[in-house]
Protein backbone atom coordinates (compact mmCIF):
# COMPACT_ATOMS: atom_id res chain seq x y z
CA UNK A 1 0.00 0.00 0.00
CA UNK A 2 1.57 3.28 -0.74
CA UNK A 3 -1.76 5.20 -0.24
CA UNK A 4 -3.24 6.29 3.03
CA UNK A 5 -7.03 6.65 4.46
CA UNK A 6 -6.48 10.50 4.14
CA UNK A 7 -4.77 10.48 0.96
CA UNK A 8 -1.83 11.60 1.90
CA UNK A 9 1.48 9.34 0.58
CA UNK A 10 3.27 7.92 3.62
CA UNK A 11 6.88 9.95 3.99
CA UNK A 12 8.71 7.04 2.88
CA UNK A 13 7.77 5.28 -0.22
CA UNK A 14 8.69 1.56 -1.20
CA UNK A 15 8.85 2.76 -5.13
CA UNK A 16 7.72 6.23 -5.70
CA UNK A 17 10.76 8.39 -6.28
CA UNK A 18 13.54 5.10 -6.26
CA UNK A 19 14.43 2.87 -9.16
CA UNK A 20 13.24 -0.47 -8.74
CA UNK A 21 13.40 -3.47 -10.50
CA UNK A 22 10.94 -4.50 -13.01
CA UNK A 23 8.46 -6.85 -11.68
CA UNK A 24 8.85 -8.96 -14.65
CA UNK A 25 12.47 -8.49 -15.29
CA UNK A 26 13.62 -11.29 -13.76
CA UNK A 27 11.87 -13.67 -16.02
CA UNK A 28 12.46 -11.80 -19.11
CA UNK A 29 16.56 -11.82 -19.06
CA UNK A 30 16.79 -15.34 -18.12
CA UNK A 31 14.37 -16.53 -21.09
CA UNK A 32 11.48 -18.36 -18.43
CA UNK A 33 9.09 -15.43 -19.06
CA UNK A 34 6.04 -17.07 -21.06
CA UNK A 35 5.23 -15.34 -24.36
CA UNK A 36 1.65 -16.39 -25.62
CA UNK A 37 3.57 -18.30 -28.16
CA UNK A 38 5.51 -19.97 -25.49
CA UNK A 39 2.29 -22.15 -24.15
CA UNK A 40 1.92 -25.46 -24.96
CA UNK A 41 -0.90 -27.56 -23.32
CA UNK A 42 -1.64 -31.37 -23.15
CA UNK A 43 -3.48 -32.22 -26.71
CA UNK A 44 -3.56 -28.79 -27.82
CA UNK A 45 -4.70 -28.18 -31.35
CA UNK A 46 -3.24 -25.23 -33.97
CA UNK A 47 -5.31 -22.68 -35.58
CA UNK A 48 -4.64 -20.44 -38.70
CA UNK A 49 -7.26 -18.05 -40.39
CA UNK A 50 -7.50 -18.45 -44.43
CA UNK A 51 -7.57 -14.69 -45.10
CA UNK A 52 -8.92 -12.24 -48.47
CA UNK A 53 -6.22 -11.57 -51.42
CA UNK A 54 -8.95 -9.31 -52.87
CA UNK A 55 -9.56 -6.06 -51.70
CA UNK A 56 -13.88 -5.68 -52.02
CA UNK A 57 -15.88 -8.33 -53.00
CA UNK A 58 -19.47 -10.35 -52.27
CA UNK A 59 -18.76 -13.28 -50.68
CA UNK A 60 -20.63 -16.48 -52.27
CA UNK A 61 -19.61 -19.45 -50.79
CA UNK A 62 -16.61 -21.42 -49.37
CA UNK A 63 -16.26 -24.80 -49.73
CA UNK A 64 -14.26 -26.87 -46.92
CA UNK A 65 -14.80 -29.93 -47.63
CA UNK A 66 -11.85 -31.68 -48.97
CA UNK A 67 -9.87 -29.33 -46.04
CA UNK A 68 -11.99 -30.72 -43.51
CA UNK A 69 -11.03 -34.25 -45.34
CA UNK A 70 -7.29 -33.54 -44.92
CA UNK A 71 -5.47 -35.69 -42.38
CA UNK A 72 -5.05 -34.27 -38.60
CA UNK A 73 -7.75 -31.47 -39.35
CA UNK A 74 -10.21 -30.95 -36.53
CA UNK A 75 -12.56 -28.81 -37.89
CA UNK A 76 -12.73 -25.68 -40.49
CA UNK A 77 -15.07 -22.81 -39.33
CA UNK A 78 -16.94 -20.37 -41.65
CA UNK A 79 -19.06 -17.64 -40.51
CA UNK A 80 -22.23 -19.66 -39.95
CA UNK A 81 -20.51 -21.58 -37.04
CA UNK A 82 -20.42 -18.43 -35.07
CA UNK A 83 -22.89 -19.26 -32.19
CA UNK A 84 -23.23 -15.57 -31.22
CA UNK A 85 -22.69 -12.02 -33.08
CA UNK A 86 -20.33 -11.45 -35.61
CA UNK A 87 -19.15 -8.38 -35.37
CA UNK A 88 -16.22 -6.38 -33.29
CA UNK A 89 -14.86 -3.48 -32.56
CA UNK A 90 -13.94 -0.90 -30.08
CA UNK A 91 -16.22 2.09 -31.08
CA UNK A 92 -18.21 0.44 -34.07
CA UNK A 93 -19.04 -2.89 -34.35
CA UNK A 94 -18.50 -3.25 -37.90
CA UNK A 95 -15.55 -5.95 -38.17
CA UNK A 96 -16.81 -9.93 -38.50
CA UNK A 97 -15.02 -12.19 -37.04
CA UNK A 98 -15.43 -14.43 -40.25
CA UNK A 99 -16.54 -12.73 -43.34
CA UNK A 100 -19.81 -13.44 -43.74
CA UNK A 101 -21.41 -10.85 -46.52
CA UNK A 102 -18.69 -8.96 -47.38
CA UNK A 103 -14.98 -8.80 -48.19
CA UNK A 104 -13.87 -5.15 -46.81
CA UNK A 105 -9.87 -5.61 -47.40
CA UNK A 106 -7.08 -7.69 -48.44
CA UNK A 107 -6.79 -9.91 -45.71
CA UNK A 108 -10.09 -10.38 -43.92
CA UNK A 109 -10.57 -13.55 -42.13
CA UNK A 110 -12.72 -16.17 -43.99
CA UNK A 111 -11.93 -19.62 -42.93
CA UNK A 112 -10.35 -21.33 -39.40
CA UNK A 113 -8.61 -23.88 -39.92
CA UNK A 114 -7.84 -26.24 -36.85
CA UNK A 115 -5.80 -29.36 -36.54
CA UNK A 116 -3.43 -31.47 -35.13
CA UNK A 117 0.12 -30.31 -36.37
CA UNK A 118 0.85 -27.30 -38.07
CA UNK A 119 1.74 -29.64 -41.86
CA UNK A 120 -2.13 -30.69 -41.60
CA UNK A 121 -2.75 -26.73 -41.05
CA UNK A 122 -0.92 -25.94 -44.27
CA UNK A 123 -2.17 -28.89 -46.27
CA UNK A 124 -6.08 -27.77 -45.35
CA UNK A 125 -5.53 -23.97 -46.13
CA UNK A 126 -4.60 -24.87 -49.47
CA UNK A 127 -7.74 -26.98 -50.07
CA UNK A 128 -9.99 -24.11 -49.16
CA UNK A 129 -12.49 -23.05 -52.24
CA UNK A 130 -13.60 -19.33 -52.02
CA UNK A 131 -16.07 -17.95 -54.71
CA UNK A 132 -16.96 -14.29 -54.66
CA UNK A 133 -17.63 -11.87 -57.16
CA UNK A 134 -14.93 -8.87 -56.82
CA UNK A 135 -16.06 -5.61 -56.55
CA UNK A 136 -14.55 -1.81 -57.51
CA UNK A 137 -12.60 -1.01 -54.57
CA UNK A 138 -11.59 2.53 -53.20
CA UNK A 139 -7.58 3.33 -51.94
CA UNK A 140 -8.01 6.16 -50.88
CA UNK A 141 -10.27 9.11 -48.96
CA UNK A 142 -10.40 10.97 -52.02
CA UNK A 143 -12.01 8.35 -54.11
CA UNK A 144 -13.85 7.07 -51.41
CA UNK A 145 -15.67 10.65 -50.70
CA UNK A 146 -16.50 11.73 -54.31
CA UNK A 147 -19.96 10.96 -55.51
CA UNK A 148 -20.80 7.06 -57.20
CA UNK A 149 -17.59 5.58 -55.22
CA UNK A 150 -18.71 2.19 -53.70
CA UNK A 151 -19.93 2.38 -50.51
CA UNK A 152 -17.80 -0.25 -48.35
CA UNK A 153 -20.56 -0.45 -45.39
CA UNK A 154 -23.82 0.20 -47.07
CA UNK A 155 -23.63 3.91 -47.23
CA UNK A 156 -21.07 7.06 -47.55
CA UNK A 157 -17.70 6.00 -46.64
CA UNK A 158 -17.63 9.08 -44.16
CA UNK A 159 -17.76 7.34 -40.71
CA UNK A 160 -17.71 10.66 -38.85
CA UNK A 161 -16.81 14.17 -38.92
CA UNK A 162 -15.43 16.09 -36.21
CA UNK A 163 -15.84 20.06 -36.24
CA UNK A 164 -14.67 22.85 -33.92
CA UNK A 165 -15.09 26.40 -34.33
CA UNK A 166 -13.86 29.25 -32.65
CA UNK A 167 -14.05 33.25 -33.32
CA UNK A 168 -14.20 33.91 -36.48
CA UNK A 169 -11.66 32.78 -38.92
CA UNK A 170 -12.35 34.37 -41.94
CA UNK A 171 -12.54 37.73 -40.73
CA UNK A 172 -9.23 37.14 -39.10
CA UNK A 173 -7.42 35.96 -42.57
CA UNK A 174 -8.26 39.28 -44.16
CA UNK A 175 -6.47 41.37 -41.29
CA UNK A 176 -3.58 39.24 -41.43
CA UNK A 177 0.11 40.19 -42.29
CA UNK A 178 1.06 36.53 -42.96
CA UNK A 179 -1.15 33.60 -43.90
CA UNK A 180 0.30 30.59 -45.17
CA UNK A 181 -1.29 27.77 -46.94
CA UNK A 182 -0.32 24.18 -47.28
CA UNK A 183 -1.11 20.54 -47.83
CA UNK A 184 0.28 18.01 -45.37
CA UNK A 185 0.44 14.13 -46.41
CA UNK A 186 1.50 11.81 -43.73
CA UNK A 187 1.74 7.52 -44.75
CA UNK A 188 0.60 4.59 -42.80
CA UNK A 189 2.95 3.44 -40.32
CA UNK A 190 3.08 -0.12 -39.23
CA UNK A 191 3.76 -0.90 -35.04
CA UNK A 192 6.40 -3.98 -36.08
CA UNK A 193 6.11 -4.45 -32.46
CA UNK A 194 8.70 -7.82 -32.17
CA UNK A 195 6.16 -9.92 -31.04
CA UNK A 196 3.78 -11.12 -33.62
CA UNK A 197 -0.10 -11.74 -32.27
CA UNK A 198 -0.23 -15.03 -30.23
CA UNK A 199 -2.75 -16.47 -28.09
CA UNK A 200 -4.19 -19.81 -26.67
CA UNK A 201 -7.27 -20.57 -25.75
CA UNK A 202 -8.90 -23.50 -23.12
CA UNK A 203 -11.93 -24.84 -21.98
CA UNK A 204 -12.20 -26.11 -18.79
CA UNK A 205 -15.84 -26.60 -17.00
CA UNK A 206 -17.76 -24.50 -19.13
CA UNK A 207 -15.39 -21.46 -18.35
CA UNK A 208 -13.38 -20.34 -21.45
CA UNK A 209 -9.56 -18.98 -20.65
CA UNK A 210 -7.49 -16.84 -23.28
CA UNK A 211 -3.93 -16.50 -22.81
CA UNK A 212 -3.25 -13.38 -25.62
CA UNK A 213 -0.83 -11.02 -26.20
CA UNK A 214 -2.93 -8.12 -26.01
CA UNK A 215 -3.09 -4.71 -24.88
CA UNK A 216 -6.59 -4.90 -24.19
CA UNK A 217 -8.22 -7.71 -21.85
CA UNK A 218 -11.27 -6.15 -20.81
CA UNK A 219 -12.13 -5.47 -23.78
CA UNK A 220 -11.56 -8.87 -25.21
CA UNK A 221 -13.53 -10.67 -23.03
CA UNK A 222 -16.62 -8.68 -23.72
CA UNK A 223 -16.26 -9.53 -27.31
CA UNK A 224 -15.43 -13.11 -26.93
CA UNK A 225 -18.02 -13.66 -25.12
CA UNK A 226 -20.86 -11.59 -27.28
CA UNK A 227 -19.64 -13.61 -30.40
CA UNK A 228 -19.98 -16.84 -28.52
CA UNK A 229 -23.27 -15.68 -27.32
CA UNK A 230 -22.26 -16.94 -23.23
CA UNK A 231 -22.14 -14.10 -20.59
CA UNK A 232 -18.78 -12.51 -19.53
CA UNK A 233 -18.37 -14.60 -16.43
CA UNK A 234 -17.69 -17.36 -18.86
CA UNK A 235 -14.99 -16.04 -20.49
CA UNK A 236 -11.79 -15.64 -19.06
CA UNK A 237 -8.74 -13.43 -20.14
CA UNK A 238 -5.49 -13.26 -19.41
CA UNK A 239 -2.48 -10.82 -20.71
CA UNK A 240 0.39 -12.75 -21.51
CA UNK A 241 3.62 -11.04 -21.04
CA UNK A 242 3.34 -8.94 -24.60
CA UNK A 243 5.96 -8.18 -26.89
CA UNK A 244 5.19 -4.58 -27.54
CA UNK A 245 2.29 -3.19 -28.73
CA UNK A 246 1.95 0.54 -29.14
CA UNK A 247 -1.74 0.90 -29.65
CA UNK A 248 -1.77 -2.14 -32.08
CA UNK A 249 -2.58 -4.57 -29.75
CA UNK A 250 -5.59 -2.39 -28.76
CA UNK A 251 -8.24 -4.59 -31.09
CA UNK A 252 -9.22 -7.79 -31.55
CA UNK A 253 -6.73 -10.28 -33.80
CA UNK A 254 -6.67 -13.90 -32.34
CA UNK A 255 -8.83 -14.01 -29.19
CA UNK A 256 -12.34 -14.12 -30.62
CA UNK A 257 -10.96 -17.10 -33.46
CA UNK A 258 -9.46 -18.92 -30.32
CA UNK A 259 -12.76 -18.71 -28.23
CA UNK A 260 -14.46 -20.04 -30.88
CA UNK A 261 -11.87 -23.23 -31.98
CA UNK A 262 -11.79 -24.09 -28.38
CA UNK A 263 -15.22 -23.90 -27.45
CA UNK A 264 -16.51 -25.94 -30.51
CA UNK A 265 -13.50 -28.28 -29.98
CA UNK A 266 -13.74 -28.92 -26.74
CA UNK A 267 -9.04 -28.84 -27.05
CA UNK A 268 -7.16 -26.38 -26.13
CA UNK A 269 -6.22 -24.51 -29.11
CA UNK A 270 -2.93 -21.96 -29.87
CA UNK A 271 -2.63 -20.00 -33.04
CA UNK A 272 0.39 -17.38 -33.39
CA UNK A 273 0.66 -15.11 -36.53
CA UNK A 274 3.51 -15.08 -38.88
CA UNK A 275 5.15 -11.62 -39.13
CA UNK A 276 3.66 -11.32 -42.87
CA UNK A 277 -0.05 -11.99 -41.09
CA UNK A 278 0.58 -9.37 -38.70
CA UNK A 279 1.51 -6.85 -40.88
CA UNK A 280 -1.29 -8.23 -43.10
CA UNK A 281 -3.84 -8.64 -40.66
CA UNK A 282 -2.86 -5.77 -37.66
CA UNK A 283 -4.24 -2.32 -37.64
CA UNK A 284 -2.25 0.53 -38.74
CA UNK A 285 -1.24 4.49 -37.75
CA UNK A 286 -3.92 6.20 -39.59
CA UNK A 287 -2.28 7.98 -43.12
CA UNK A 288 -3.69 11.66 -42.95
CA UNK A 289 -3.78 14.44 -45.65
CA UNK A 290 -4.19 17.80 -43.99
CA UNK A 291 -4.92 21.03 -45.39
CA UNK A 292 -3.82 23.79 -43.43
CA UNK A 293 -3.66 28.27 -43.36
CA UNK A 294 -2.49 29.61 -40.68
CA UNK A 295 -2.40 33.11 -40.40
CA UNK A 296 -0.33 35.98 -37.54
CA UNK A 297 0.08 39.45 -37.46
CA UNK A 298 3.29 41.40 -37.89
CA UNK A 299 4.54 40.39 -34.46
CA UNK A 300 4.26 36.62 -35.46
CA UNK A 301 0.76 36.45 -32.80
CA UNK A 302 -1.38 33.64 -34.23
CA UNK A 303 -4.87 35.15 -35.52
CA UNK A 304 -6.28 32.09 -36.64
CA UNK A 305 -5.93 28.58 -38.12
CA UNK A 306 -7.98 26.63 -40.85
CA UNK A 307 -7.69 23.16 -40.89
CA UNK A 308 -8.88 20.16 -42.76
CA UNK A 309 -7.96 16.43 -41.76
CA UNK A 310 -9.15 13.65 -43.71
CA UNK A 311 -7.62 10.36 -42.20
CA UNK A 312 -7.87 6.41 -43.67
CA UNK A 313 -9.55 4.15 -41.68
CA UNK A 314 -9.10 1.44 -43.96
CA UNK A 315 -12.16 -1.02 -44.22
CA UNK A 316 -13.23 -0.56 -40.39
CA UNK A 317 -13.75 1.81 -38.07
CA UNK A 318 -11.30 0.47 -35.14
CA UNK A 319 -10.00 3.17 -32.84
CA UNK A 320 -10.59 5.83 -35.88
CA UNK A 321 -13.58 7.75 -35.00
CA UNK A 322 -11.60 8.83 -31.57
CA UNK A 323 -8.24 9.43 -33.84
CA UNK A 324 -9.32 11.97 -35.70
CA UNK A 325 -10.90 13.39 -32.91
CA UNK A 326 -8.14 14.11 -31.11
CA UNK A 327 -6.07 14.82 -34.45
CA UNK A 328 -8.92 17.77 -34.69
CA UNK A 329 -8.46 18.74 -30.76
CA UNK A 330 -4.80 19.19 -31.16
CA UNK A 331 -4.70 20.80 -34.33
CA UNK A 332 -3.69 24.55 -33.09
CA UNK A 333 -0.74 22.43 -30.77
CA UNK A 334 0.65 23.95 -28.19
CA UNK A 335 -0.86 27.38 -29.44
CA UNK A 336 -3.20 29.94 -28.38
CA UNK A 337 -5.37 30.97 -31.79
CA UNK A 338 -8.77 33.04 -31.22
CA UNK A 339 -10.00 32.33 -34.48
CA UNK A 340 -10.36 28.49 -35.54
CA UNK A 341 -12.07 26.37 -38.19
CA UNK A 342 -10.87 22.70 -37.95
CA UNK A 343 -12.71 19.85 -40.22
CA UNK A 344 -11.79 16.07 -39.19
CA UNK A 345 -12.84 13.72 -41.42
CA UNK A 346 -12.56 9.66 -40.44
CA UNK A 347 -13.03 7.83 -43.99
CA UNK A 348 -13.51 4.23 -44.95
CA UNK A 349 -11.27 2.41 -47.56
CA UNK A 350 -10.82 -0.64 -48.49
CA UNK A 351 -7.32 -0.41 -46.93
CA UNK A 352 -5.63 -2.09 -44.49
CA UNK A 353 -7.72 -0.87 -41.02
CA UNK A 354 -5.86 1.86 -39.21
CA UNK A 355 -6.60 2.00 -35.88
CA UNK A 356 -4.70 3.08 -32.47
CA UNK A 357 -0.79 3.95 -32.71
CA UNK A 358 1.20 5.92 -30.24
CA UNK A 359 0.06 9.43 -30.05
CA UNK A 360 -3.34 8.96 -31.64
CA UNK A 361 -3.37 11.49 -34.04
CA UNK A 362 -1.30 13.76 -32.83
CA UNK A 363 2.25 13.11 -34.50
CA UNK A 364 0.55 13.70 -38.15
CA UNK A 365 -1.23 17.21 -37.42
CA UNK A 366 2.33 18.04 -35.04
CA UNK A 367 4.30 17.68 -38.18
CA UNK A 368 1.35 19.92 -40.04
CA UNK A 369 1.46 22.90 -37.15
CA UNK A 370 5.39 23.02 -36.50
CA UNK A 371 6.13 23.02 -40.20
CA UNK A 372 3.31 25.69 -40.51
CA UNK A 373 4.86 27.69 -37.64
CA UNK A 374 8.77 27.63 -38.95
CA UNK A 375 7.10 28.93 -42.75
CA UNK A 376 5.71 31.73 -40.53
CA UNK A 377 8.53 33.02 -38.96
CA UNK A 378 10.59 32.82 -42.46
CA UNK A 379 7.85 35.09 -43.74
CA UNK A 380 8.13 37.71 -40.80
CA UNK A 381 11.84 37.13 -40.50
CA UNK A 382 11.45 36.03 -37.22
CA UNK A 383 13.60 33.52 -35.14
CA UNK A 384 11.56 30.06 -35.22
CA UNK A 385 11.80 29.43 -31.32
CA UNK A 386 10.24 33.65 -30.59
CA UNK A 387 7.42 33.00 -33.31
CA UNK A 388 7.05 29.63 -30.61
CA UNK A 389 7.73 31.56 -27.23
CA UNK A 390 5.25 34.41 -28.85
CA UNK A 391 2.00 31.61 -29.14
CA UNK A 392 2.66 29.08 -26.90
CA UNK A 393 -0.21 28.67 -23.71
CA UNK A 394 0.33 29.93 -20.75
CA UNK A 395 -1.31 29.57 -17.53
CA UNK A 396 -4.68 31.04 -17.74
CA UNK A 397 -4.63 30.36 -21.50
CA UNK A 398 -7.85 29.00 -23.71
CA UNK A 399 -7.39 26.08 -26.33
CA UNK A 400 -9.34 25.88 -29.59
CA UNK A 401 -11.86 23.68 -27.66
CA UNK A 402 -12.77 26.42 -25.05
CA UNK A 403 -10.48 24.57 -21.75
CA UNK A 404 -9.24 27.67 -19.52
CA UNK A 405 -5.63 26.14 -18.68
CA UNK A 406 -5.98 26.62 -14.87
CA UNK A 407 -3.07 25.03 -14.08
CA UNK A 408 0.58 24.95 -15.15
CA UNK A 409 1.69 24.40 -18.90
CA UNK A 410 4.83 23.42 -19.65
CA UNK A 411 5.49 24.47 -22.79
CA UNK A 412 7.55 27.55 -22.35
CA UNK A 413 9.81 26.31 -20.07
CA UNK A 414 10.47 23.26 -22.56
CA UNK A 415 11.26 25.47 -25.26
CA UNK A 416 13.41 27.26 -23.08
CA UNK A 417 15.54 24.63 -21.81
CA UNK A 418 15.33 23.11 -25.42
CA UNK A 419 17.06 26.60 -26.69
CA UNK A 420 19.80 26.54 -24.25
CA UNK A 421 20.65 23.02 -24.49
CA UNK A 422 20.98 23.30 -28.75
CA UNK A 423 23.32 26.72 -27.69
CA UNK A 424 25.17 24.59 -25.55
CA UNK A 425 25.78 21.95 -28.06
CA UNK A 426 26.37 24.57 -30.70
CA UNK A 427 23.22 23.42 -32.61
CA UNK A 428 22.53 26.75 -33.19
CA UNK A 429 25.36 27.98 -34.79
CA UNK A 430 25.14 29.37 -38.47
CA UNK A 431 21.72 28.72 -38.04
CA UNK A 432 20.21 32.65 -37.65
CA UNK B 1 11.43 -38.15 -44.76
CA UNK B 2 13.94 -40.05 -42.78
CA UNK B 3 14.69 -38.63 -39.13
CA UNK B 4 17.92 -37.04 -39.35
CA UNK B 5 19.53 -37.85 -35.82
CA UNK B 6 20.40 -34.71 -34.19
CA UNK B 7 23.47 -34.57 -31.79
CA UNK B 8 24.34 -31.88 -30.07
CA UNK B 9 25.33 -30.16 -26.81
CA UNK B 10 22.86 -27.09 -25.31
CA UNK B 11 23.76 -25.53 -22.62
CA UNK B 12 26.00 -27.64 -21.69
CA UNK B 13 24.02 -30.94 -21.67
CA UNK B 14 24.17 -33.53 -24.71
CA UNK B 15 21.08 -33.70 -26.68
CA UNK B 16 20.43 -36.76 -29.01
CA UNK B 17 16.93 -36.86 -30.41
CA UNK B 18 15.78 -38.09 -34.08
CA UNK B 19 14.79 -34.92 -36.23
CA UNK B 20 12.91 -33.93 -39.64
CA UNK B 21 15.70 -32.82 -41.62
CA UNK B 22 13.98 -29.71 -42.98
CA UNK B 23 13.35 -28.12 -39.62
CA UNK B 24 14.98 -25.52 -38.19
CA UNK B 25 17.06 -25.28 -34.78
CA UNK B 26 14.61 -22.56 -33.95
CA UNK B 27 11.58 -25.41 -34.08
CA UNK B 28 14.05 -27.81 -32.32
CA UNK B 29 14.48 -25.61 -29.81
CA UNK B 30 11.09 -24.53 -28.77
CA UNK B 31 9.33 -27.39 -29.72
CA UNK B 32 11.25 -30.39 -29.41
CA UNK B 33 13.43 -29.13 -26.32
CA UNK B 34 11.07 -26.74 -24.83
CA UNK B 35 13.49 -23.85 -24.81
CA UNK B 36 11.07 -21.03 -25.32
CA UNK B 37 13.13 -18.38 -24.70
CA UNK B 38 14.76 -18.01 -27.53
CA UNK B 39 12.05 -16.51 -29.59
CA UNK B 40 10.38 -15.65 -33.23
CA UNK B 41 10.13 -12.45 -34.48
CA UNK B 42 10.04 -12.75 -38.10
CA UNK B 43 11.49 -16.25 -39.46
CA UNK B 44 13.60 -14.86 -42.09
CA UNK B 45 16.77 -13.38 -40.47
CA UNK B 46 16.12 -9.72 -39.75
CA UNK B 47 15.16 -9.08 -36.26
CA UNK B 48 17.38 -11.22 -34.36
CA UNK B 49 14.79 -12.54 -31.53
CA UNK B 50 16.01 -15.72 -32.20
CA UNK B 51 19.86 -15.03 -31.51
CA UNK B 52 21.36 -18.06 -30.34
CA UNK B 53 25.60 -19.13 -29.73
CA UNK B 54 26.59 -21.75 -32.42
CA UNK B 55 30.45 -22.60 -30.93
CA UNK B 56 30.34 -19.15 -29.47
CA UNK B 57 29.19 -17.64 -32.76
CA UNK B 58 25.86 -15.41 -32.65
CA UNK B 59 23.18 -17.01 -35.52
CA UNK B 60 19.45 -16.99 -35.80
CA UNK B 61 17.53 -20.14 -35.17
CA UNK B 62 15.79 -19.61 -37.48
CA UNK B 63 18.04 -19.27 -40.44
CA UNK B 64 20.27 -22.18 -39.43
CA UNK B 65 18.62 -26.14 -40.52
CA UNK B 66 18.64 -28.36 -37.86
CA UNK B 67 21.20 -30.66 -39.75
CA UNK B 68 23.83 -27.78 -39.64
CA UNK B 69 23.66 -27.30 -36.06
CA UNK B 70 24.62 -30.73 -35.52
CA UNK B 71 28.15 -31.41 -33.33
CA UNK B 72 27.81 -27.37 -32.47
CA UNK B 73 27.87 -26.41 -28.55
CA UNK B 74 24.59 -24.33 -28.99
CA UNK B 75 23.83 -21.82 -26.06
CA UNK B 76 20.56 -20.63 -26.01
CA UNK B 77 19.31 -17.74 -22.96
CA UNK B 78 18.47 -20.66 -20.77
CA UNK B 79 21.99 -21.33 -20.37
CA UNK B 80 22.98 -18.17 -19.78
CA UNK B 81 22.78 -18.05 -15.74
CA UNK B 82 24.91 -20.44 -14.12
CA UNK B 83 23.09 -22.29 -11.18
CA UNK B 84 20.31 -19.46 -10.97
CA UNK B 85 22.60 -16.96 -10.19
CA UNK B 86 22.20 -14.35 -12.87
CA UNK B 87 24.89 -13.65 -15.67
CA UNK B 88 26.62 -9.90 -15.21
CA UNK B 89 25.12 -8.92 -18.65
CA UNK B 90 21.50 -10.31 -17.61
CA UNK B 91 22.07 -8.17 -13.82
CA UNK B 92 23.22 -4.66 -16.16
CA UNK B 93 19.86 -5.23 -18.45
CA UNK B 94 18.24 -5.34 -15.67
CA UNK B 95 19.94 -2.61 -13.61
CA UNK B 96 20.06 -0.22 -16.77
CA UNK B 97 16.80 -0.45 -17.87
CA UNK B 98 17.70 -1.86 -20.79
CA UNK B 99 14.43 -4.77 -21.03
CA UNK B 100 11.27 -3.38 -21.70
CA UNK B 101 8.73 -5.41 -23.54
CA UNK B 102 11.20 -8.23 -23.27
CA UNK B 103 11.07 -10.05 -26.23
CA UNK B 104 14.51 -9.00 -28.01
CA UNK B 105 15.88 -9.20 -24.57
CA UNK B 106 17.24 -13.00 -25.15
CA UNK B 107 18.78 -12.16 -28.90
CA UNK B 108 20.18 -9.33 -27.48
CA UNK B 109 21.78 -10.60 -24.41
CA UNK B 110 23.49 -13.84 -26.57
CA UNK B 111 24.47 -10.64 -29.04
CA UNK B 112 26.29 -8.99 -26.11
CA UNK B 113 27.65 -12.06 -24.41
CA UNK B 114 29.39 -13.09 -28.21
CA UNK B 115 30.71 -9.79 -28.47
CA UNK B 116 32.51 -9.18 -24.81
CA UNK B 117 33.45 -13.34 -24.74
CA UNK B 118 35.61 -11.92 -27.35
CA UNK B 119 36.12 -8.90 -26.77
CA UNK B 120 36.34 -7.53 -23.26
CA UNK B 121 36.25 -4.21 -23.17
CA UNK B 122 34.78 -3.04 -26.42
CA UNK B 123 34.32 0.62 -27.57
CA UNK B 124 30.27 1.97 -27.54
CA UNK B 125 31.01 1.63 -32.10
CA UNK B 126 31.49 -2.50 -31.60
CA UNK B 127 28.84 -2.47 -28.93
CA UNK B 128 26.21 -1.14 -31.78
CA UNK B 129 28.00 -3.48 -34.35
CA UNK B 130 27.33 -6.65 -32.59
CA UNK B 131 23.62 -5.90 -31.70
CA UNK B 132 23.32 -4.30 -35.14
CA UNK B 133 21.35 -7.33 -36.22
CA UNK B 134 19.03 -7.09 -33.29
CA UNK B 135 15.88 -5.12 -33.35
CA UNK B 136 14.50 -3.71 -30.62
CA UNK B 137 11.14 -1.73 -30.64
CA UNK B 138 10.62 -0.30 -27.21
CA UNK B 139 13.95 0.93 -25.92
CA UNK B 140 16.00 3.13 -28.30
CA UNK B 141 18.83 1.10 -27.85
CA UNK B 142 20.49 3.91 -25.89
CA UNK B 143 20.14 1.80 -22.53
CA UNK B 144 20.75 -1.39 -24.03
CA UNK B 145 24.60 0.14 -25.15
CA UNK B 146 24.40 1.63 -21.52
CA UNK B 147 24.05 -2.16 -20.37
CA UNK B 148 26.81 -4.12 -22.50
CA UNK B 149 29.38 -1.11 -21.63
CA UNK B 150 27.93 -1.98 -17.67
CA UNK B 151 28.26 -5.35 -17.80
CA UNK B 152 31.77 -5.47 -19.58
CA UNK B 153 33.00 -2.99 -16.56
CA UNK B 154 31.26 -5.83 -14.54
CA UNK B 155 32.95 -8.55 -15.97
CA UNK B 156 36.62 -6.65 -16.30
CA UNK B 157 35.97 -6.44 -12.51
CA UNK B 158 35.59 -9.79 -11.41
CA UNK B 159 38.97 -10.84 -14.11
CA UNK B 160 40.51 -8.73 -11.66
CA UNK B 161 39.47 -9.91 -8.29
CA UNK B 162 40.27 -13.82 -9.51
Amino acid sequence: MTGQADGKMPAVSSVIGRSCPRVDGADKVTGSALFAADRRMEGMLYARVLRSTVPHAVLRRIDAEAARAVPGVAAVYTAADIPGENRVGIIVKDEPVLVDDRIRRVGDPLALVVAGNEQALAAAMSEIEVFYEELPAVFSPEEAMAGGAPAIHGQGNIQSVTRIVRGDVDSALKEARAVISRRYTTQMVEHAYLEPEAGLAAVVDGLVTIWVSTQNPHYDRREVARVLGIGQNRVRVVQSPTGGGFGGKLDISVQCLLGLAAWKTGRPVRMVYSREESMAASPKRHPCVIDYTSACDGDGRLLAVKVKIVGDTGAYASYGPATLKRAAVHATGPYEVPNVFIESYCVYTNNPTAGAMRGFGVPQVAFAHESQMDLLAGALGLDPFTIRLRNCFRPGGVTATGQRLLHSVGIKETIDRARAKAEELGMLEGKR
Amino acid sequence: MKPFRFRATVNGRPVDLPVDPRRRLLDVLREDLGLTGTKEGCGEGECGACTVLLDGRPVNACLVLAPEAAGCDITTIEGVAVEGRLHPIQEAFLEAGAVQCGYCTPGMILAAKALLDKDPRPTDQAIKTAVSGNLCRCTGYVKIVKAVRLAAARLAREEGAV
